[in-house]
């Protein structure tokens, strides 16, 4: 885990020395002189210096201190895979009611992800004003729509991508491509967590399984694997976690303590060695973990009022069972959120099986009757979890992000009932610590097709919710082959607007 | 004390002066030697991934002659498990891996032979410099199989008509050869310059698109692996005697049926005749009026004039269309008639169940026969045109229609079988038929023989065509097109500035020839840095793949100039046999040797506070195995590892293999998954369900240097999984069997196949009673969680 020496402003004579001294390059002479043709030589990297916490070998989530006073002390990130549509749930577009059937203008030249646009069609559910700030929400999302003064929208998303992978690459982990770490993994990297006794950065997968592009979502890319989200969910425990069947709690224990006693003996030899007595702690930990957690995950002790609250004690159709099982991952968020945990990802939709859209939002077909799954799905238990939040009075310390990998056209598809992928225009809110309440930011066309007024890239969200954090995006780092990494790459501004 | 522990430390080869100067310098000195216990065990999970069986260990401590060390040394060079352990260290380099990645994540089949053969390459000792150079233009140099490194890298296969998503994700495709290929081989991160010119490294925006230039001819997917040549001349002559049978046979055959009303065949996704009288034609039309579903697809029109086709572009004929399927660089007009069979090289229709295409040959020719099929390689049963007409015109507009569909059976989507030739031996006397019988049973035998000697090997190892012009892209964005950019290298040094219109392989080769070269002063730099890090757990420069400006300096930059010339030009011998240029075992074997790797690892208070992180190497810096290690040592002490090496790979995962595929970690493991980690099915972004928390990369990014962090999940994994849990078991099993019932004796046993050490009289005790209250299996258990088995001493 050890860092390069920080010896990166560090002058070029040694290494112009490391080059001129060979003997069998005669190239070393031209590469210093290209170099100083390019007033490279002795050039700053940035103009700040890149922060990078110190990470102790034996508590990879001791608490550490924010970059400044964060407004938010844990994230809860909401991810709803498949590209949820805008304009069937928050993005309100007069226009495009007025002229549904027509064609969007310009249409001949879009071609989108599947191919060719169909006329402009308006949402099968009608909107409605919502709350004290009358926020227009549609009825696929009423239970939603019902909190929209405490919500903070964003309606100016931008993507760069209209494919899953790389999309849900994107929200989660600012880059396209495989292999980058992601938001949590950054988030925990930069301030380990306040329970020692659970892990700092938890993904809730949908109870139909993991997202599109799986556990990248959670990944810890580069950065030490302490840092990656670890997956379980209502109904599927951690991995290894549990005692196996066959030993009882005492032999167990006993396995662990001579274990332990065997390592202490070996650390003998090496005194102070702190990977050695890393590898001692983890096994304590584990063991807390293991008495923990599963009391965590146990929902029983939950209230009926608080079951109702969420939905998850209906059942009796295939929307209500889903909806109960998505609503029990949302309890489990909430107490996560409680104990502390740094970071959760809770995700609603899987990956896709059984065509298109039906386990996750990616309506391309059939938006109708998909959305009409997805949208009970969805709405009541998150706005279960809002509330409950809010009466316990968690959400002063938590941000919560509701995000999707991009938003879908306002056309349908030439020959089909359903929307295409757009990653030119879409929503996500935030609600919590450190933002606005009942408040909109930015807006799409008339139509809902592209961001237009005060455009919010998905880095700009990603520096958001550092800043809420406490952290300096532009500052937390990580050296990676060659290149001082941050989630934000090179872009990313703050979205001031919305911060209370 | 300093100059005391200086005295006492031996310097063995010029390695051990160079650290001795930087000790000195830092009031620091060497540790003694380490016992031969460490030395063995330090040696074999270094250099072989694997613990010394007690039987190993035994031969080198009873060696009481001078080199025993250096025999053990060379003993473990030749080994093959050498390859499997270094292997993977430069497949992690070069981000190879099994599957595509994204959400698709589909299988790469025989990407294998490309692990097998990087394996092969260390186990030969090939020279680096070939094995740089076959890695990137190896078709050019027979080893065909070497341009796996190419295509290594993830490839999003989810394509769509969306022209910028296309753009973007070739661009990417291009992007991760041009990166991977700047960090393996010179330790420069180029990527950075895809948008900008660097702002650390002389790497210029214009440069970056050059290099980009050098690979633009290269697409991701397989090829045939080229026959040998004895392979070659077999086939040549089998053919020939398969001729001679074939004429032989001819007169048992009777005259085909003249002029039958019998229906022809139904078409075939395959391939199609379509004969008819010989006529003049400057033009031929094939028009499509029904398909079996979706736009008619093509892959590739063939018109005959005698045993020529002249539809061919290279023949000068043209190629118009009613229109093309947009966005899809395999699906393009001009692979109609490129020569090219199969789905990847094929037009498809820019309309629904309908479309022509017509071709005006060079010259009007004398044709009679049209071969035409869906996809010849027999991928894709889709898109086949099941109504469709054939004309012919002289003259523009003057068409005449020569065959259709009419009077072929109608389309059942079940396979044709070939009709196959009838002898009528029967007709024939019975000295003639049994010779004709005998004769149809050796082609029948020929026949077989030929196919299985013609069956291609299939390598994933990418494919070649001739590039279109390579643009310099506005701040990276593929639709931001500027000036052209002609392939070529790195201004660096020597820099080669090829003609735009270079032939295709000869780009890479001459990349190839400036990467290799003797006077690159980075190439042999980064590659014995490498060697240096994976012995000694960190590199002279600690950042391997970064020699730029942003990288760290080197702690010993003479060391590392004099092992890089070391590597070019070997001046010291310190093996057996001669030492050729570029032999990175010549390497390893000086490192092997010198006093410094042979250093005890004990912790000093005084070095401690003066070099916490060793770097200096006033001892061996003991370190943690990574997963693949881990797994293979846990295996080899139970007894159970099976050592067959290469060949296809083994799944930890299951797979459901849908349109994405999902792969799901094995929680019950049989035989078949007790091979060397290196061999399991490498997947992107799905990691092993217990060793894959051990920092172990997925492939999707080059990681030229892995964290080695500790976790609890690690501690849960290890601890509680059942292939652990399995493992004990076996292990205890195997404790039973050789050490017999007493406790005390299998005690001894576990820590000599362990730690290859006896217990200590306490520990002895500890563990005797452990065991007779809760079990060997429990014993084992802990033996195989212990920091001691876990840690390269």
């Amino acid at each position: 885990m050890s860092q390069p020496a920080a010896s990166l402003q560090g002058p070029l004579t040694n290494r112009r020395r490391f080059f001129a001294d060979t003997s069998i390059g005669l190239g070393a002479i031209a590469l210093t002189h290209l170099l100083s043709r390019q007033g490279l030589l002795g050039a700053s990297v940035s103009g700040q210096e890149p922060i990078r916490p110190l990470i102790p070998p034996g508590q990879p989530y001791a608490p550490r201190p924010a970059h400044f006073a964060p407004r938010a002390k844990n994230v809860l990130l909401i991810f709803c895979s498949g590209g949820c549509s805008q304009l069937d749930t928050f993005d309100y577009k007069p226009e495009l009611i007025r002229r549904h059937g027509q064609p969007l203008p310009g249409t001949e030249k879009i071609i989108t992800f599947q191919g060719e646009q169909g006329a402009l069609n308006r949402s099968p559910w009608a909107f409605r004003p919502r709350g004290q700030c009358g926020k227009m929400i549609s009825d696929l999302v009423p239970h939603l729509g019902a909190l929209a003064d405490d919500l903070c929208f964003i309606h100016s998303m931008k993507g760069k991508t209209n494919t899953h992978g790389p999309g849900e690459n994107y929200m989660s982990t600012g880059y396209t491509l495989d292999g980058f770490p992601s938001l949590g993994a950054w988030a925990t990297y930069a301030l380990g967590s306040a329970d020692q006794s659970l892990p700092a950065y938890v993904a809730i997968p949908d109870p139909r399984g993991k997202p599109q592009n799986s556990v990248n979502n959670w990944a810890p890319g580069f950065l030490p694997a302490a840092f990656q989200g670890t997956e379980f969910n209502a109904t599927t425990p951690i991995r290894n976690l549990a005692r196996p069947p066959a030993f009882t709690a005492e032999h167990d224990q006993a396995t662990r303590s001579f274990l332990r006693r065997l390592n202490e003996r070996h650390a003998e030899q090496f005194p102070g060695d702190s990977q050695l007595a890393a590898r001692i702690a983890s096994y304590e930990l584990a063991a807390r973990m293991q008495l923990t957690i599963p009391e965590l995950a146990d929902l029983s002790s939950e209230p009926a009022h608080i079951l109702r609250l969420y939905g998850a004690d209906e059942g009796g159709s295939k929307t209500n069972e889903l909806r109960a099982a998505y609503a029990r991952n949302c309890i489990l968020a909430r107490r996560l959120v409680e104990q502390g945990v740094r970071f959760v990802q809770l995700f609603n939709g899987a990956y896709q099986t059984g065509g298109e859209g039906v386990s996750n939002w990616d309506g391309h077909k059939d938006l109708l009757n998909q959305y009409s799954l997805h949208g009970p799905v969805l709405d009541r238990p998150t706005a279960g979890l809002l509330i409950d939040l809010k009466q316990r009075g968690l959400l002063d310390d938590t941000l919560v992000v509701w995000c999707t990998e991009f938003g879908r056209m306002p056309t349908f598809q030439k020959g089909s009932q359903g929307r295409d992928h757009n990653p030119n225009g879409f929503t996500c809110w935030l609600a919590g610590a450190g933002v606005k309440k009942g408040f909109s930011h930015g807006s799409t066309d008339e139509f809902g097709y592209q961001s237009v007024e005060q455009i919010v890239t998905v880095h700009d969200l990603h520096a958001t919710i550092l800043h809420l954090l406490g952290l300096d995006h532009e500052r937390l780092t990580y050296y990676h082959n060659g290149i001082e990494r941050r989630l934000t790459d090179v872009e990313g501004d703050v979205v001031k607007n919305i911060l209370s | 004390m300093p100059v005391d522990g200086a005295k006492r430390t031996a310097t063995r080869n010029p390695i051990d002066a160079f650290i001795h100067v930087q000790l000195a310098a830092h009031q620091l000195s060497a540790s003694p030697a380490a016992d031969r216990v460490t030395l063995i065990r330090r040696l074999y999970l270094v250099l072989l991934g694997l613990p010394p069986s007690p039987a190993e260990l035994a031969t080198f401590v009873g060696d009481r002659k001078p080199g025993a060390f250096e025999r053990l040394v060379e003993r473990a060079l030749a080994d093959p498990r050498y390859g499997e352990r270094w292997g993977r260290h430069w497949l992690d380099v070069i981000r190879f891996a099994e599957s595509n990645g994204f959400e698709t994540n589909r299988e790469r089949p025989n990407a294998w032979r490309f692990r097998d053969y990087v394996i092969a390459a260390f186990n030969d000792d090939k020279p680096y410099d070939q094995f740089i150079r076959e890695q990137i233009a190896g078709d050019t140099l027979g080893a065909a199989v070497g341009t796996g490194f190419l295509v290594g890298g993830p490839v999003d296969i989810v394509k769509s008509p969306d022209p910028v998503l296309t753009a973007q994700q070739r661009a990417d495709e291009l992007d991760d050869m041009v990166n991977t290929t700047g960090t393996a081989f010179l330790g420069l991160t180029l990527g950075c310059a895809r948008c900008h010119s660097h702002k650390f490294d002389p790497i210029s925006h214009r440069e970056y698109y050059a290099l980009t230039a050098l690979f633009a001819g290269v697409q991701h997917g397989e090829r045939a692996q080229p026959l040998p040549t004895p392979q070659q001349a077999r086939l040549q002559a089998l053919e020939a005697r398969i001729r001679e049978r074939e004429t032989q046979l001819a007169r048992f055959l009777l005259p085909p049926p003249t002029a039958t009303n019998a229906p022809r065949p139904a078409v075939d996704f395959l391939r199609n005749d379509d004969r008819f009288p010989p006529v003049a034609a400057k033009f031929v039309r094939f028009t499509i009026r029904a398909t079996t579903g979706g736009e008619p697809g093509l892959d590739e029109l063939e018109v005959w004039a005698g045993d020529h086709n002249v539809a061919l572009a290279t023949t000068g004929t043209k190629v118009t269309a009613s229109g093309t399927l947009p966005g899809y660089e395999i699906h393009r007009l001009q692979h109609l008639n490129d020569g090219r069979l199969g789905n990847d090289h094929s037009w498809i229709s820019s309309e629904p169940g309908r479309g022509w295409v017509q071709l005006e040959l060079a010259q009007t020719e004398r044709v009679e026969r049209l071969t035409w099929g869906r996809d010849r390689e027999g991928r894709f049963k889709d898109r086949l045109a099941t109504d469709y007409l054939i004309e012919v015109a002289t003259e523009p507009g003057q068409w005449r229609e020569v065959a259709s569909s009419a009077g072929r059976k109608p389309f059942s989507g079940a396979p044709q079988p070939a009709p196959k030739p009838v002898y009528y031996f029967e007709h024939f006397s019975a000295t003639d038929a049994a010779e004709g019988r005998q004769r149809l049973a050796e082609l029948q035998s020929l026949r077989q023989e030929r196919d299985s000697v013609a069956k291609p090997t299939l390598l994933y190892a990418g494919t070649f065509t001739q590039p279109a012009a390579t643009h310099r892209l506005h701040r990276g964005d593929p639709m931001q097109k500027r000036e052209r950019v002609a392939p070529g290298t790195l201004g660096l040094f020597q820099p080669r500035q090829l003609a735009p219109e270079t032939p295709e392989p000869d780009r890479r080769a001459q990349l190839a020839d400036w990467l290799a070269s003797p006077e690159n002063p980075l190439t042999a730099r980064v590659i014995v840095n490498r060697l240096w890090q994976h012995h000694f757990g960190v590199g002279l420069v600690d950042t391997p793949s970064d020699f730029g400006r942003n990288g760290s300096k080197p702690t010993h930059p003479e060391l590392l100039d004099w092992l890089a010339r070391e590597l070019v030009e070997p001046t010291v011998n310190p093996g057996p046999g001669p030492v050729q240029p570029w032999s990175l075992k010549h390497l390893h074997r000086l490192i092997l040797t010198s006093a410094t790797w042979r250093q005890a690892n004990t912790p000093r208070p005084d070095a401690l506070k003066v070099d916490a992180a060793s770097r200096l190497l006033w001892r061996f810096p003991p370190r943690r195995l990574e997963a693949e290690a881990i797994r293979d040592s846990i295996l080899t002490v139970s007894g159970n590892l099976d050592s067959t090496p290469g060949g296809p790979s083994f799944f930890l995962h299951e797979v459901d293999r849908e349109n994405v595929y999902h792969y799901h970690p094995k929680e019950v493991f049989s035989p078949a998954e007790a091979r060397r980690m290196v061999y399991a099915f490498k997947v992107r972004m799905e990691q092993d369900g217990i060793f894959g928390a051990f920092d172990c990369p997925d492939g999707s990014l080059v990681m030229p240097r892995r964290n080695l962090s500790t976790t609890p999940l690690q501690a849960l994994n290890l601890f509680n999984s059942r292939f652990m849990l399995q493992q004990a078991e076996i292990l205890a099993a195997r404790l039973q069997r050789e050490a017999g019932p007493n406790p005390a004796a299998q005690v001894q046993h576990a820590w000599q196949l362990a730690f290859n050490r006896k217990p200590a009289r306490a520990e002895a005790k500890e563990a005797v009673a452990f065991t007779r209250t809760h079990g060997l299996a429990a014993l084992c258990r802990a033996v195989l969680n212990a920091n001691e088995f876990l840690f390269i001493p």
